[in-house]
């Protein structure tokens, strides 16, 4: 399902080109639980970027499904990201200005896929197996922060995506919580079949994966 | 998309201090050239109807006769000194080219207007008029006749209909457009024929009729000069030729007026060429500021599957509604500022001797929606660089607040 070869990822900064992610190889098959594990600043968020086809890599390939993704065009990474991929940062990544349902139909309605009412069902749908049926027309900044991290899980599934990418999604959250939303993903991954890489500090919840990546200083070293 | 044209009305509302003020300065910016604009091409119409529009070139009236040139260079005033019809035929002068007389009779009591108007009965000829018909606006699909009139454009009444003139009717033939020269716009212009017709019902003064209603007698000829001749020779000419005639034309110190009118005029311009440009400096300048703060939500929009031309379309749509606000607020303000200012601005040029015409209707709204247009096109361009530049970042890169 994924298969990256050789990625690297450097940046150049004031004091010199910094090497954040160094020859990884990394295979993870379609439905498949994989958790990325390491410290902070090892490069974690950055392999995660490079692999959601957020941020360029330096050097080597990510294949998706038979596609090499950084050598599409703009718009057809675009179109990919939406369509294969669902996101989920480590921070509230909800629009403050759109309501819960907006926020959750618009990759829906970016991608074109299911026409506005289609789009607007689906989002409903998702919501309601959030929890937060009665908040559609609620506002970001009107919920909690773990309800926020639902809406982005329900706003990453709207496309019905291949691959889950959560970067930390509990990061902030209370122990409850993050159980509560951890389980969620593993039930779609369970479920649903969505191939489900996370990034994690939660050693327990790694455990639970068919495969743990453990990265150190941009590379991987387990 | 209406999501994200939603999106962009919503990122305005969210800095509604911000935002008020761009669309201040974009109001102000657009009232400015918008007025400006106005002003000017009315000032120009103005100085068009009042020096280049005035059909004659020149004016030969019996001396002693007092002109308004003015006024004068498109209808003669009504005067009771007259002159021979074929007084400049018969001087046979090679510098004139045409040669339209004009017979003016000042009445009152006449049924038209009201009762103690005074009203101007101006007899053409048809054949060689070349003042008068220019201006006609509207007119019935013939040519003049006997016993049809025209009317200048501060007359109002429905084309074919009837106008009692002293108890006799008259055809309305046709209407004149706006020229702001009074005689012009009260007067009623008709063939000589007509009026001659007119003279016995027209009331005595004293002892006899106006002496121009009599036959071979005209109260004055506006002329035109032939090719390659100059006012000097034509003046020359006239008065060496015809005795007991004055040449009137445009004086030295209306070219002044108009040499200087051009000059500012032409500042005006480069002032407003300076105050867009400055408008769109700050439109960029304003937001390269807002994409910087949105690098994030610019980001997530890029991450979840937003296209290039999606983001930009969202941030442009964002400043061209402002800018197009602002525009529109603009042009209200310069409504506001030309109506407070439109008497002491007639006034002044009336006095200096142009007549003021406002651009009419449909030019008006063209430059409104020209001003508004172009002020959406300054944000739409303000906006283009920083949201091009932005949507070439990596989404990445955008979400952590780089690039």
């Amino acid at each position: 399902m994924l298969a990256c070869r050789q990625v690297s990822k450097s940046y150049r900064t004031e004091r010199g080109i910094v090497t954040a992610v160094s020859g990884i190889d990394l295979d993870v098959a379609a439905g498949e639980f994989a958790a990325v594990i390491g410290r902070s600043g090892s490069g974690k968020s950055t392999l995660m970027a490079v692999i959601g086809g957020l941020s360029r890599p330096s050097g080597g390939t990510v294949t998706i499904d038979g596609t090499d993704l950084w050598r599409l065009s703009d718009n057809a990474l675009s179109g990919f990201r939406n369509g294969k991929i669902g996101y989920v940062f480590q921070f509230a990544s909800l629009l403050p200005t759109l309501r819960l349902i907006d926020n959750v139909a618009l990759p829906a309605m970016l991608g074109r896929r299911h026409g506005a009412s289609g789009s607007y069902a689906r989002a409903a749908g998702l919501l309601e197996r959030m929890g937060l049926g009665g908040y559609l027309d609620a506002y970001p900044s009107e919920i909690s922060a773990g309800e926020q991290r639902r809406v982005a899980i329900a706003r990453a599934l709207i496309n019905d995506p291949a691959l889950l990418l959560a970067d930390e999604p509990t990061s902030d959250l209370d122990e409850q919580t993050e159980g509560e939303i951890m389980n969620e993903l593993l039930t779609i991954n369970r479920e649903v079949g969505t191939t489900l890489i996370l990034v994690t500090h939660n050693l327990a919840l790694a455990e639970r994966a068919q495969q743990v990546v453990h990265i150190a200083n941009g590379a991987i070293v387990a | 998309m209406r999501l994200l044209a939603n999106l962009a009305l919503q990122n305005l509302g969210r800095r509604k201090a911000r935002s008020l003020l761009l669309i201040a300065a974009v109001a102000i910016g657009s009232g400015v050239v918008f007025t400006g604009a106005t002003l000017m091409r009315s000032i120009d119409d103005s100085m068009a109807v009042g020096f280049t529009r005035l059909g004659a070139d020149m004016m030969v009236v019996p001396e002693g006769a007092l002109t308004n040139i003015t006024a004068a260079l498109l209808t003669v005033e009504p005067t009771d000194l007259v002159l021979d019809a074929d007084v400049l035929a018969r001087a046979h002068i090679a510098s004139l080219g045409r040669i339209a007389p004009q017979k003016i009779v000042r009445v009152e009591h006449s049924g038209v207007g009201g009762h103690h108007d005074l009203v101007d009965l101006i007899g053409i000829d048809p054949a060689r008029d070349f003042t008068i018909q220019p201006w006609l606006k509207d007119k019935l699909n013939r040519d003049l006749r006997a016993g049809d009139v025209i009317l200048g454009a501060g007359r109002d009444a429905p084309l074919g209909s009837q106008l009692l003139i002293f108890g006799k009717p008259h055809l309305i033939y046709g209407k004149l457009g706006r020229t702001g020269v009074g005689t012009h716009e009260r007067g009623v212009f008709m063939s000589f024929a007509t009026l001659e017709a007119l003279a016995g019902s027209i009331p005595q003064h004293g002892d006899a009729r106006p002496a121009v209603l009599s036959l071979g007698k005209v109260t004055g000829f506006l002329v035109e000069l032939a090719p390659g001749a100059t006012a000097l020779q034509a003046r020359f000419a006239i008065l060496s030729a015809v005795k007991g005639a004055k040449v009137v034309t445009g004086d030295s110190s209306l070219s002044g007026i108009r040499q200087g009118l051009a000059a500012l005029l032409q500042g005006i311009l480069a002032l407003m060429v300076l105050m867009f440009a400055s408008m769109a400096v700050m439109v960029s300048v304003l937001f390269s500021a807002i994409v910087t703060e949105r690098r994030g939500e610019l980001g997530l929009l890029k991450a979840i599957g937003a296209r290039r031309a999606q983001l930009v379309g969202m941030m442009v749509v964002e400043a061209v509604i402002a800018t197009g606000v602002g525009g529109v607020l603009g042009v209200a303000l310069g409504v506001l500022v030309m109506r407070l200012y439109e008497r002491s601005l007639v006034y002044y040029l009336d006095n200096i001797g142009v007549p003021f015409v406002w651009l009419d209707l449909p030019q008006t709204v063209a430059y409104a929606a020209a001003a508004i247009v172009l002020a959406s096109a300054i944000g739409a361009l303000g906006a283009l660089y920083p949201a091009w530049r932005a949507s070439r970042r990596d989404a990445y890169e955008l979400v952590r607040g780089e690039g």
